[in-house]
């Protein structure tokens, strides 16, 4: 081990190549991550003709640097227009556009930036130290296991909307019937398509996506601008009179870091649950920091002292699930290092780089190659470190946006909205459906249905169903079918307790005021 | 030169065609990003790219297996710039029913790549021949369960073919439809299958990890990268199916296009760039030029006719949950939910004053008719042409004055073009500004 890893190291640190791909990548990784419509998977697409130029180390440095960033960078535009850059920060775009608007977006950034890198290198520890283990768990997973997991991710998002569940659940069913549309995966039969040719494709969940929290939002604003002029987010303090170097280094870094270094103490056992979740579901192939988010959201409003902040505000919730999202990242790799099996979407196209770059996956890598693999290592700390510097000055540039006037500013997004509906599958029919779903998000914002879940539904209603009617053809009967393995119990049970939590904690609520009633 | 043209392109429009080709080339993929085929087309778009001197962008135009990229790239405008990625795909569509278009709707470039099915089993499995599989299935009809791509699709053709030329039902193995060869892989460690039915690249990763085992490759004779895995006909069974993918245009092309595009590609196909990369990724290669191509594509496209319209098959496409099982169990979930939710008066509107004036809702309005025009008229005018106005009218509606607003408009549009169309590759609409 230690002749490999001296060698990743000198292969890592002594070549500027190396290291000026990972700065490339975490500035492209930012870019891509912050503008709604362009996912870190499609980043990593455009990478690979890249890559022929580039030696194996590098590209694989590319990538983990590309979706590390991407991956944060997608609460940067959550945070200053409530439109998430990427699904995976859904959960939490209310709560950190909330403190946005309280206390300006560097310091909610600030504090998503550092729990992001903390549990980035989390997530890169449990790849180095236990990939072989976590692998062979993650393929006692079948049907029926993911069919109970992808069901307890959705719960997750129903427990954690804010007032009544139902509201929560409303949105989520509307979202998994969204998902129905076009061409059925396991039947290959055009639902709910009215002949339309574009609609077999299915509703794309980024034209959904940018409609619900972009396009309703402009709405929102072009709606409210005539009235009271509040501002979008809330400007951060100026004072005057100081040094350049005060100016221009100490106060924009306190601004972003100033409070959160603490956090990081006082939030240890909790963002190191966070990640732990995340790192274990990003394992899972076919999940990945998507449903971290929203599992880590439920988890953190269950244990929290102020659950009734969620949804509002929550920096709690904010903390949570942004380090859960991270953490799962690596987690990706597990599965995909040891079995050659991806573990999320952008894996699956890693492998395909790998093996053009005669890196094969599989439990021999780590003897065969372990020079690569030490430097992939590497790369996974060295680029969750460099999301420091670049976070903080994306932040600052975030920042300085929201200072343009929002007569400016709405048009702008306006223009965004369209162009990051069609540039997915370059398709004007994506525009109309962004048009469609802006409107729907501006009437169940008006009746205080979440966002989120719609998106969370439209993402997995598809999996769920495929691994509903797998489950059921695999077996002969429904009852072993979902039953009949050991760990599709325990998730079972898991998933009901976690369905019929509401109804419980209601009930056992109930049961305690009569007996208060009854005592006095 | 392009220069020149560039400059044309911005002031008249230069539609001129005296040089193919003179803009960037589309190639569509008909499957996702990360998949073997789109590896390939990557690798093909990247290495054409160097030899044409234009960018090649790969766009995975996904969906009814197939058959959204295929038609995408079929009735494109004939001029060269849209090439497809054709796969076998196009010779099944159309005689399970799902669409009227088939291979005469593209004119054959090039075919760069065979790969045979195989079938898999856990490294443990009990079969370790052909003819034992063969005894199980015998013994246990419908007993076991194998996966690998969708109901009907490739691999499940493969296999039901092998059944039916064994003197068996398609239906004695029970397929659990899949979305890949990926996914389905992943359930034979897990034993949530018995058997895989894919190509040997696809299984190529798990086989080396010792985790499974090929039983048989439905190949003529043994691939070079794989010389331990056995072909069908070796064990006695006559039957082969073999996938492949190639390059087509649509029908309609002119010749002077076809004059640079098939040496170029024959060129790419047959580079050492290319080779070495088939052989890394298992694929197998193969370069057939459009005469020969066009051959194989007619044979393999009667063979498909034969198969999919016999009676045999047509028990093959059902299974056992119907298409509307799912969205029903939602529907009534969301029903309860909204009954519930009524009920309880969890709908309620909360803030009773929180009404606009009239004047919001005529903006309201207008937001949603800028967005209509862009979706009517940015194909014709551009994106520049309409988002532009938009960006302007809004500005201006709210406010700016009218000098400002048009120039910042003007900028934030350029700015987003040249991010989208300049960095990411997203060839946004053009208009009459540029063919």
């Amino acid at each position: 081990m230690g002749d490999a890893l001296l060698e990743a190291a000198r292969d890592l640190f002594l070549d500027p190549r190396v290291l000026g791909v990972i700065l490339a990548s975490a500035v492209y990784g930012i870019f891509i991550g912050s503008i709604p419509g362009l996912t870190a998977t499609m980043a990593v697409a455009l990478l690979v003709p890249v890559t022929f130029y580039l030696t194996p180390l590098e590209a694989l440095a590319a990538v983990v640097t590309l979706e590390a960033c991407a991956i944060f960078a997608g609460d940067i535009p959550g945070a200053l227009i409530r439109m998430p850059g990427t699904p995976s920060s859904a959960a939490y775009t209310d709560d950190l556009y909330a403190l946005s608007r309280q206390r300006g977006p560097s310091w909610p950034l600030g504090v998503s930036l550092v729990f992001s890198v903390a549990s980035g290198i989390f997530g890169a520890l449990v790849l180095i130290f236990l990939a072989k283990p976590l692998a062979r768990f993650a393929t006692s997973f079948s049907y029926a296991e993911y069919f109970w997991f992808y069901l307890i991710g959705l719960g997750c998002a129903v427990v954690v909307s804010r007032g009544s569940p139902l509201r929560g659940m409303l949105a989520l069913f509307l979202g998994l019937l969204f998902s129905t549309v076009g061409m059925s995966s396991v039947h290959s039969q055009p639902r709910f398509t009215f002949g339309r040719e574009e609609l077999e494709q299915g509703i794309n969940f980024i034209p959904a996506m940018i409609g619900l929290f972009g396009f309703s939002e402009v709405l929102r604003n072009l709606m409210a601008m005539g009235g009271p002029a509040g501002e979008t987010v809330a400007k951060e303090r100026r004072t005057g009179g100081e040094g350049l170097w005060r100016r221009w280094v100490i106060r924009p870094w306190m601004s972003v870091f100033g409070n959160t270094l603490p956090l990081l103490w006082v939030r240890k056992f909790q963002a190191l649950l966070a990640s732990c979740i995340g790192a274990v579901i990003g394992i899972l192939p076919g999940a990945g920091a998507d449903i971290a988010a929203w599992v880590s959201y439920g988890v953190s409003k269950k244990i929290s002292k102020k659950p009734e902040e969620y949804g509002k505000g929550s920096l709690e919730g904010v903390i949570d699930s942004g380090s859960a999202n991270n953490a799962a990242l690596a987690g990706a790799w597990v599965p995909t290092l040891v079995f050659g099996i991806p573990g999320d979407s952008i894996t699956a196209i890693v492998i395909g780089i790998m093996m053009m770059k005669n890196v094969r996956p599989g439990p021999r890598i780590f003897e065969e190659q372990a020079a690569t693999v030490y430097g992939l290592y590497l790369v996974f700390i060295l680029a969750n470190l460099l999301l420091i510097p670049i976070g903080f000055l994306a932040i600052k540039a975030g920042s300085k946006l929201i200072k343009v006037p929002r007569r400016i500013l709405i048009p702008a997004i306006l223009v965004a909205c369209i162009i990051g509906s069609f540039s997915n599958n370059l398709s004007l029919f994506d525009v109309w459906m962004m048009m469609g779903f802006g409107l729907l998000g501006f009437i169940l914002e008006r009746r205080q249905i979440p966002l989120g879940p719609v998106v969370l539904g439209i993402v997995l209603g598809g999996p769920l169903e495929e691994k509903f009617i797998q489950t059921m053809t695999a077996a002969k009967d429904p009852w072993t079918a979902l039953f009949g393995r050991p760990i599709a119990v325990v998730l079972a049970v898991l998933c009901l307790a976690l369905w019929l939590s509401p109804l419980l904690s209601r009930i056992v609520r109930r049961g305690r005021s009569n007996s208060g009633a009854s005592l006095a | 030169m392009r220069f020149v043209c560039l400059g044309f392109l911005v002031f008249a429009g230069c539609r001129s065609d005296s040089s193919y080709p003179s803009r960037p080339i589309l190639l569509v993929v008909p499957w996702a990003a990360g998949g073997g085929t789109d590896r390939v087309a990557r690798q093909v778009a990247a290495l054409l790219e160097q030899d044409l001197k234009v960018n090649v962008n790969v766009q995975n135009a996904t969906g009814g297996e197939g058959v959204t990229g295929h038609s995408t790239g079929a009735f494109a405008k004939p001029d060269g710039y849209t090439l497809t990625l054709m796969t076998i795909e196009i010779n099944m569509l159309r005689w399970r029913g799902r669409t009227k278009m088939s291979y005469k709707d593209f004119t054959p470039v090039i075919l760069l790549n065979r790969d045979a099915a195989g079938i898999f089993v856990r490294a443990d499995a009990p079969w370790k021949s052909l003819k034992e599989l063969d005894a199980e299935i015998a013994r246990n009809p419908g007993g076991l369960r194998a996966s690998g791509t969708a109901i009907g699709g490739i691999w499940h053709v493969a296999l039901a073919g092998w059944l039916i030329a064994a003197g068996r039902q398609p239906t004695d193995i029970t397929w659990v439809a899949s979305t890949g060869a990926g996914p389905a892989l992943q359930n034979l460690p897990s034993r949530g299958v018995d058997l895989v039915c894919c190509s040997l690249p696809e299984a190529k990763t798990l086989m080396r990890a010792g985790e499974i085992r090929c039983v048989g490759v439905m190949a003529p004779e043994r691939r070079v990268q794989f010389p331990d895995v056995p072909t069908f006909k070796e064990q006695g069974v006559d039957w082969s199916m073999v996938g492949w993918r190639g390059i087509g245009v649509p029908r309609g092309t002119s010749q002077r296009v076809l004059h640079v595009l098939v040496p170029a590609l024959e060129r790419v196909v047959k580079s050492e760039r290319f080779l070495a990369y088939m052989s890394t990724e298992g694929f197998g290669p193969a370069c057939e030029p459009p005469a020969q191509f066009e051959q194989s594509l007619e044979q393999t496209d009667a063979r498909m006719k034969d198969l999919l319209t016999s009676r045999a098959f047509a028990s093959i496409s059902k299974g056992q949950f119907g298409a509307m099982a799912f969205p029903s169990i939602l529907g009534v979930a969301l029903g309860a939910a909204l009954l519930l939710a009524l009920l309880t008066g969890a709908l309620k509107k909360p803030e009773a004053g929180a009404g606009y004036p009239k004047e919001a809702w005529l903006r309201f309005g207008e937001a949603f008719l800028a967005l209509a025009a862009y979706a009517l008229l940015s194909g014709t005018l551009g994106f520049l042409l309409t988002a532009g106005p938009i960006a302007f009218f809004f500005m201006w509606r709210l406010g700016t004055r009218a000098l400002v607003a048009a120039s910042i408009a003007a900028a934030v549009v350029l700015g987003f073009y040249g991010l989208f169309a300049g960095l990411f590759r997203v060839p946004l609409p053009r208009g009459f500004l540029g063919g």
